[in-house]
């Protein structure tokens, strides 16, 4: 693996060089609202890769919450129909993803591409999609990577990966993509004195980390265990599904929940878009067949399934690991006090007791 | 095998080694419409591209995901044998796409993407017994796999269709079932939940019918399907008979919304009855750890 040092200058240029070939995205501070989002970028000048992580995880540009898949008009008169695949894009750069947000992206690569089907849909995002990535510094206040083995720094599925340091940023080179791209540009080869720098900013980042995060550590592999083998009580579920709202929030804030609704709507001219949309399998409606037939009524049913898929065994065997990449943002939004982490420290709660 | 139509299908299916419609539907033509039972229409079709439909081939128990175009998408179980068997879906109108759906005339035009799931396990049953057991339109999954044990009748034991609705006009194929009892050995008992004018056949529930039809249990397998109450009251009797939880095979239904395992929509604790299903033992039922 080739590595260089460059300057943040040289970082800019790159970004405003991708452009020609590819839809630049990175995360960028709302001025207004201060708020962090991961868009396409209008100006290089408005990377920001010192900005947290950004409110939504970056699925959303590789699995847009509302995408048209399907589009066609039917003539009724004449019988015939006419369809068309609207998904079709540019090949996309994610410049400068938080590391948890990059194993998002290689959870659902394996999810969407790996199993018995391949999604079209994703694929076709995904095809030609550069992932840089961005080693975190300091961990933000609801981070807890280092249980899920995600962060702070990316050890796979990038094609470069960007870590700030005194001298510049310490590029690795992860695929032949990337070095594709790192023979064009005029880098200078890092020094073996840089890397052991970026080890040092990890390891003082993993210190940063709070302590719930730090205590929770070895105890996520245990909950995965007690969750797969359904040694936990039924109390426990209740007092974590009691405090659901089924509002759906934290399916639509994970870099990992790829759960889809699709539905077919009429526009005003006759055409018709096939739109998937994501879904939570918290909500009522989600399993409710024609019919009104609900096989999935009792609210404890549905309530805790989501755990299930991000902390079993046979969901991490599709993801080749745990559900959870520690970004911490269900916990953000979770109205209850069930974000994930919780979740964990309620099962361990059970455990010690 | 087949070849993959073009650019709509990826590889071929691991389980199956069918090469299905994976993303973007087909258009079939609807060449006729037959009134079946009460609110429930059979809808013969064919395909546009003549390469597709010599490339499309089935497996009994294995489903579609069927365009109305304007309405929406729904899954559908289908009825037609893998071999020498027109094309077509019954389907019973309940939500909002199969209210569009008959409403539909012949000539007008669905999508077709599939088949996909996992089919009956034809392989694994050769020289055993068959028991069919099916109520309602629970006979539109087994249709297909009746068909095709009936035209390898020589793979197979004894031959049984227990079969019960809740009156004459809601038994589903009639003609066909008057066709299979010409076959030698094909033994059908069927009944209706109230007694009827002119009606002279069994009254009362399928699961009556288990004692009626002296079925046998060593070396038989059973195709159960048919509404919950029904289903679980007929696996009572095959248990108690001493049937093995492995010889009682059903089809399970969810919602579904994409086939190949990406919704989600249809799991059932760590199934997914699209891909991992829709046909599963009585034990691997037992075992989903979620209501059917």
């Amino acid at each position: 693996m080739s590595m260089y040092i460059v300057s943040s200058h040289e970082i800019k240029q790159l970004a405003e060089a991708l452009r020609a070939s590819y839809d630049v995205y990175g995360p960028q501070v709302d001025p207004q609202t201060q708020q962090v989002f991961f868009d396409q970028l209008g100006d290089v000048e408005a990377l920001n890769l010192e900005a947290p992580i950004p409110s939504m995880p970056v699925k959303e540009i590789l699995f847009p919450q509302m995408e048209r898949v399907l589009q066609y008009k039917y003539d009724a008169e004449a019988q015939s129909v006419e369809m068309s695949k609207p998904y079709a894009e540019r090949p996309k750069v994610l410049f400068g993803l938080r590391p948890c947000d990059l194993s998002g992206i290689l959870v659902l690569d394996r999810f969407f591409l790996g199993q018995e089907f391949v999604d079209d849909v994703y694929l076709t995002h995904r095809r030609q999609c550069l992932l840089i990535s961005n080693t975190c510094l300091n961990p933000f206040p609801q981070c807890f990577c280092v249980c899920t083995h995600s962060g702070p720094d990316a050890d796979e599925g990038f094609d470069l990966d960007l870590t700030k340091l005194k001298d510049g940023y310490l590029v690795r080179v992860g695929s032949e993509k990337g070095q594709a791209i790192a023979d064009e540009r005029n880098w200078k080869p890092a020094q073996p004195h840089h890397l052991s720098e970026h080890k040092a900013v990890v390891d003082r980042c993993i210190d940063l980390f709070p302590e719930m995060a730090t205590d929770n550590k070895a105890w996520v592999s245990r909950v995965m265990n007690r969750i797969t083998t359904g040694f936990i009580k039924s109390e426990t579920w209740e007092y974590i599904g009691d405090q659901c709202f089924e509002c759906g929030a934290c399916s639509f804030v994970c870099p990992t929940c790829s759960c889809f609704n699709v539905e077919d709507s009429r526009m005003c001219d006759g055409e018709c878009e096939r739109l998937r949309t994501h879904d939570s399998c918290s909500f009522e409606g989600y399993a409710r067949m024609a019919g009104d037939h609900n096989p999935r009524q009792p609210v404890e049913d549905r309530r805790n399934k989501r755990f299930f898929c991000k902390l079993s065994y046979p969901q991490s065997k599709k993801y080749l690991r745990p559900g959870c990449v520690g970004c911490g943002r269900c916990q953000w939004v979770c109205p209850g006090d069930i974000g994930l982490p919780n979740v964990v420290q309620y099962i361990r709660r059970e455990i010690t007791e | 095998m087949s070849n993959c139509h073009g650019s709509h299908a990826h590889g071929t299916c691991k389980q199956t080694g069918l090469c299905p419609i994976v993303t973007f539907p087909e258009v079939v033509n609807i060449d006729e419409i037959r009134d079946e039972a009460p609110e429930v229409k059979t809808f013969y079709m064919s395909f546009l591209n003549k390469d597709v439909e010599r490339e499309f081939r089935i497996k009994s128990g294995q489903f579609i995901m069927c365009t109305v175009f304007g309405a929406g998408e729904f899954a559908v179980s289908l009825p037609p044998s893998p071999e020498n068997d027109r094309f077509h879906i019954s389907v019973r109108a309940v939500g909002k796409v199969t209210h569009a759906l008959h409403a539909l005339k012949p000539g007008d035009k669905l999508g077709v993407r599939g088949p996909f799931g996992n089919g009956f396990p034809f392989e694994e049953i050769k020289g055993k017994n068959i028991i069919y057991v099916a109520g309602g339109i629970g006979l539109i999954p087994l249709r297909s796999s009746i068909v095709h044990a009936l035209q390898h009748r020589e793979d197979f034991g004894r031959i049984i269709l227990l079969y019960g609705a809740r009156s004459s006009r809601d038994l589903m194929y009639q003609p066909d079932i008057q066709l299979w009892k010409q076959n030698a050995g094909f033994e059908t008992f069927i009944t209706i939940d109230r007694p009827e004018e002119g009606w002279d056949g069994e009254v009362g529930y399928v699961n009556q019918l288990v004692d009626k039809a002296n079925v046998p249990i060593d070396n038989s397998v059973a195709f159960v399907c048919g509404p919950p109450v029904m289903f679980n009251s007929v696996i009572g009797e095959f248990l108690k008979r001493g049937m093995s939880e492995d010889a009682i095979v059903s089809t399970l239904e969810r919602q579904m919304k994409c086939g190949i395992g990406k919704c989600q929509h249809c799991a059932i604790g760590r199934t997914l009855v699209c891909t991992d299903g829709p046909v599963y033992t009585y034990r691997q039922i037992k075992t989903l750890g979620e209501q059917i």
